[in-house]
């Protein structure tokens, strides 16, 4: 089997970032120790807890600090023992994944699970009824054969950065390939024709949860979401279903690790033993709509206690990462994306450096088929030039995007929106991929097409061009607000490489590409 | 390089992964008892101990922490996988308290500690159902049924399901209920770094060897394709028993998970009428051993307090332990609990345990390593 290559490169990407995020998380410098404050390193399905960690808070004193990270990164962290030190606690969806890690493994002293939820898939109701559906009833097979017959579309998030994303991956490929125990490779092979299959319904990619719910909302077109059920269970008019031949279920161990003090420790204890008893477990159901896991407490209304197979998790880190990597490299749709770059004069020097590593760095993640088009700007678009990895022949493809980012050169005004509107030109329609645009600007805009033209211009896009979102990622001197009114008006989201780094904020984006 | 010597290599190798790892996670370590409010007049000896993380809870309860002080002692205990123990440098401990004999004898022998060693109490390993998997097994000849809420597995039949691959879907009455599916399989721990894992594969390899301890490599090799059945079917496991557990009661993972009695005692204190629950007791199993190594002759006197102590050998039991030597107090105190619980263990058989190098060797085998 050909090497992994999409997740070793997301790993180097981690690397390099440390802990830091362009999501406008928390980032690594803020995250010093404080007495009486847990900081705990998180996914990001556990921002829905708030009112669960102030209850924790009021009864015991002690302030639990999440800095969210998608599972893979989180885990390559510690394994480097790039945890040590800075984090006092673990809080993942699931620790399936780090146990096939040693090195990461070793880093976690004690795990107790809190909650659990399963991998389930939200149907719009109207869609459930039209595809004569009996929700207890219904089999990954069936979804399967919706999406086939052209009947059922979805969103999912990213395998490789949430581990929702990744559950869901895990629970259709185990189902689908019929595998009657933990996956193998050969169960992953046989089931590729059909995986591919599946995957052609798939219209939305997101690198969270929170953004694949919003998206959602505003696409209107798109008939399902696979998630977590907590989290499905929190989005108006979708009907919940958990599959009859299986799901993998979320268990939320909170974790401490072996790095800490006796006394960090002894407060990760305190807190988890809050976290178990019955009326914490009952606030955690009651909002969360997550499953509790003390017999007293029933879980909230509306959480069908039908039991469902339970879908074993690959017992070797190489069926893991193989299927990751045949999902991005094989059975997804391809994405295309227009990087729109500022290199305007005020890029020069430390800035346009910054860029370009950045760039050159993120070659080593973009998957076989991707379409990657680099379009510089200053005053105007200065040129165009698109690039297709091509799965017999990748690091052709991966040359020529390294060659033309050394190329760049930094002079002229700032025309952001006269370029923004020549991406979506460029990028007309093509309904099998996943399509965007990223904006890196370091200024305001100062040439070409105003804020408004822009507005009237997205305003008369029309069919699937409205459904291109742009991502802009603030940077140097830009406008954060110019930048996130673009992100609100397209439908993207706004990344953040002042308070994090370029790298970082870029390597982010992937997960919505 | 001989056989031996790389065998050893590796068990060397599997302890430090072990060590690093944390056996039976739980409950987080450090756990100190025994805060001297300064209400008693004696003045007590503070003894430093090394615990499996199960007991962590016995030793933080504060009924427990009054019953010690009442005779002296302040525990302050921290806890470790007990195969994790065999690594740590205990100087300066008064008792280590893993909870198996395995791991106790080996310790027993690197601290030169005085035999008998003290074993306060135990727990059989039993496997939690829910009763349409309960019933499907007892109907398929892989059970039987004692009442509602609690039966025999019939170890040679499930090995021997194991043995062909058999599926839920393959056993009559299995249709009915749409979670049991797949291949059939008891849960565990990972039995290289926990103690109910490790312990599991010594029950399974004693049936597995037509019910002698397996002693040596020609054992290992005869009985490890099995193993390595039992565990890669299931893959990735939990490296401490609590997780598959609420796992199992939160509603979701496998239908048949492996437990310590223990922690099904417990749970019934808390929630009594557990509708859809049956403990099934392997007809051969094995004990959880909670053994003491005495380190100084502080830590013996502690072990043969929790052993003798009535008080204290009553709390054991209100944790779910069975204390050594008499059944009557476990009866009793379990007797509102006996729809689920086998008190007497009838029709339970003890299989011995491996030395600790055979099943560090089986643990590594079954995991593929």
């Amino acid at each position: 089997m050909r090497s992994p290559r999409t997740l070793a490169a997301v790993l180097v990407a981690t690397a390099l970032l440390g802990a830091c995020s362009g999501g406008g998380h928390q980032d690594s410098t803020s995250n010093a120790p404080e007495p009486g404050t847990l900081r705990v390193l998180a996914s990001s399905e556990l921002s829905d807890m708030t009112a669960v960690f102030d209850r924790v808070h009021k009864d015991t004193g002690i302030r639990i600090r999440p800095t969210y990270m998608g599972t893979l990164d989180a885990v390559d962290l510690l394994a480097k023992g790039k945890a040590d030190g800075k984090y006092d606690a673990l809080w993942l969806s699931s620790d399936a994944y780090l146990r096939l890690r040693p090195e990461a493994a070793k880093r976690v002293e004690s795990e107790t699970s809190v909650m659990s939820s399963p991998v389930a898939i939200g149907v719009r109701t109207a869609t459930v009824r039209a595809l004569g559906w009996n929700p207890d009833q219904v089999t990954w097979s069936q979804v399967e054969q919706a999406v086939q017959d052209g009947r059922l579309t979805y969103g999912m998030t990213d395998p490789a950065r949430s581990n929702s994303g990744f559950a869901t991956l895990i629970s259709v490929a185990s189902a689908l390939s019929g595998a009657q125990s933990a996956l193998t490779d050969a169960d992953v092979t046989k089931a590729t024709p059909k995986l591919k299959e599946f995957f052609k319904g798939q219209k939305l990619t997101s690198g969270s949860s929170g953004w694949l719910a919003t998206a959602y909302k505003r696409r209107g077109d798109i008939d399902a979401l696979l998630n977590y059920e907590s989290v499905l269970k929190g989005i108006p008019g979708l009907t919940v279903i958990r599959p009859r031949d299986g799901v993998v279920t979320a268990d939320y161990p909170l974790s401490s690790l072996t790095a800490s003090d006796a006394r960090t420790r002894e407060d990760v204890r305190k807190v988890t033993d809050d976290l178990r008893t019955d009326a914490v477990q009952k606030l955690i159901t009651d909002t969360t709509h997550r499953r509790p896991v003390v017999a007293s407490v029933a879980p909230a209304p509306g959480l069908d206690t039908g039991r469902r197979r339970e879908l074993p998790f690959p017992g070797s880190r190489s069926v893991a990462d193989g299927l990751l990597d045949s999902y991005e490299n094989t059975l997804r749709r391809p994405s295309r994306t227009v990087y729109v770059l500022d290199t305007s004069g005020s890029m020069e020097g430390d800035r346009l450096s910054r860029l370009k590593s950045a760039l050159t760095g993120l070659t080593a993640d973009f998957r076989d088929r991707e379409e990657v088009t680099l379009m510089p700007f200053g005053s105007k678009v200065k040129s165009v030039r698109t690039h297709v990895v091509d799965p017999a022949r990748p690091r052709d493809g991966l040359d020529a995007i390294r060659k033309d980012t050394r190329a760049l050169s930094a002079d002229g005004g700032t025309a952001i929106y006269t370029s923004l509107e020549q991406a979506y030109g460029q990028l007309g329609v093509d309904g099998d991929r996943f399509t965007s645009i990223v904006l890196m600007t370091d200024g305001e805009n100062t040439a070409g097409a105003k804020a408004g033209d822009f507005d009237d211009f997205y305003r008369r896009l029309v069919g699937s061009q409205r459904n291109i979102p742009v991502f802009p990622i603030v940077f140097g001197d830009s406008d954060r607000s110019e930048l996130q009114h673009i992100a609100d008006l397209t439908g993207g989201r706004l990344f953040d490489a002042q308070q994090g780094s370029l790298d970082g904020a870029f390597e982010e984006i992937r997960g919505y590409q | 390089m001989s056989d031996s010597e790389s065998t050893l290599r590796d068990v060397r190798r599997i302890a430090g992964i072990v060590l690093a790892v944390l056996l039976i996670g739980g409950v987080v370590a450090a756990v100190v008892t025994g805060r001297n409010n300064g209400d008693t007049s004696t003045a007590t000896k503070t003894v430093r101990a090394v615990i499996g993380s199960e007991k962590a809870e016995f030793f933080a309860d504060p009924d427990v922490v009054k019953a010690l002080a009442a005779k002296g002692y302040t525990v302050k205990a921290e806890t470790s996988g007990s195969w994790a123990m065999e690594g740590l440098d205990l100087k300066g401990y008064d008792l280590a308290f893993p909870s198996s004999q395995a791991p106790a004898d080996a310790l027993a022998a690197k601290y030169h500690a005085r035999e008998p060693l003290p074993r306060p109490f135990y727990s059989p390993l039993v496997v939690v159902a829910h009763r349409s998997a309960a019933a499907v097994l007892a109907a398929n000849g892989l059970a039987t049924l004692d009442g509602k809420g609690r039966g025999i597995l019939r170890m040679s039949a499930y090995l021997d399901a194991v043995r062909h691959d058999r599926t839920w879907q393959q056993l009559k009455g299995a249709s009915a209920h749409g979670e049991l599916s797949g291949t059939l399989y008891i849960a565990s721990t990972d039995p290289e770094t926990s103690n109910s894992g490790a312990l599991y594969l010594a029950a399974a390899s004693y049936v597995a060897n037509g019910g002698k301890v397996a002693a040596g490599q020609a054992d290992i090799d005869r009985t490890a394709p099995l193993m390595r059945k039992l565990i890669s079917v299931q893959g990735a496991q939990q490296s401490s028993s609590d997780g598959p557990f609420r796992d199992f009661v939160s509603g979701a993972g496998n239908p048949l998970v492996l437990v310590y009695e223990s922690q099904v005692a417990t749970l019934l204190t808390q929630q009594h009428g557990a509708d859809d629950l049956v403990v099934l007791y392997p007809d051969t199993t094995v004990n959880s051993d909670h053994t003491v190594v005495p380190l100084t002759d502080t830590g013996r006197a502690l072990g043969e307090l929790l052993s003798t102590d009535p008080a204290l050998r009553r709390l054991a039991v209100k944790h779910g332990f069975r204390p050594q030597g008499d059944a009557a107090e476990f009866t009793a105190a379990t007797a509102d609990r006996a729809t689920y619980l086998n008190q007497k263990l009838t029709g339970v058989r003890q299989a011995p345990v491996p030395t600790s190098t055979v099943l560090h060797e089986m643990a590594r085998r079954a995991r593929g390593q």
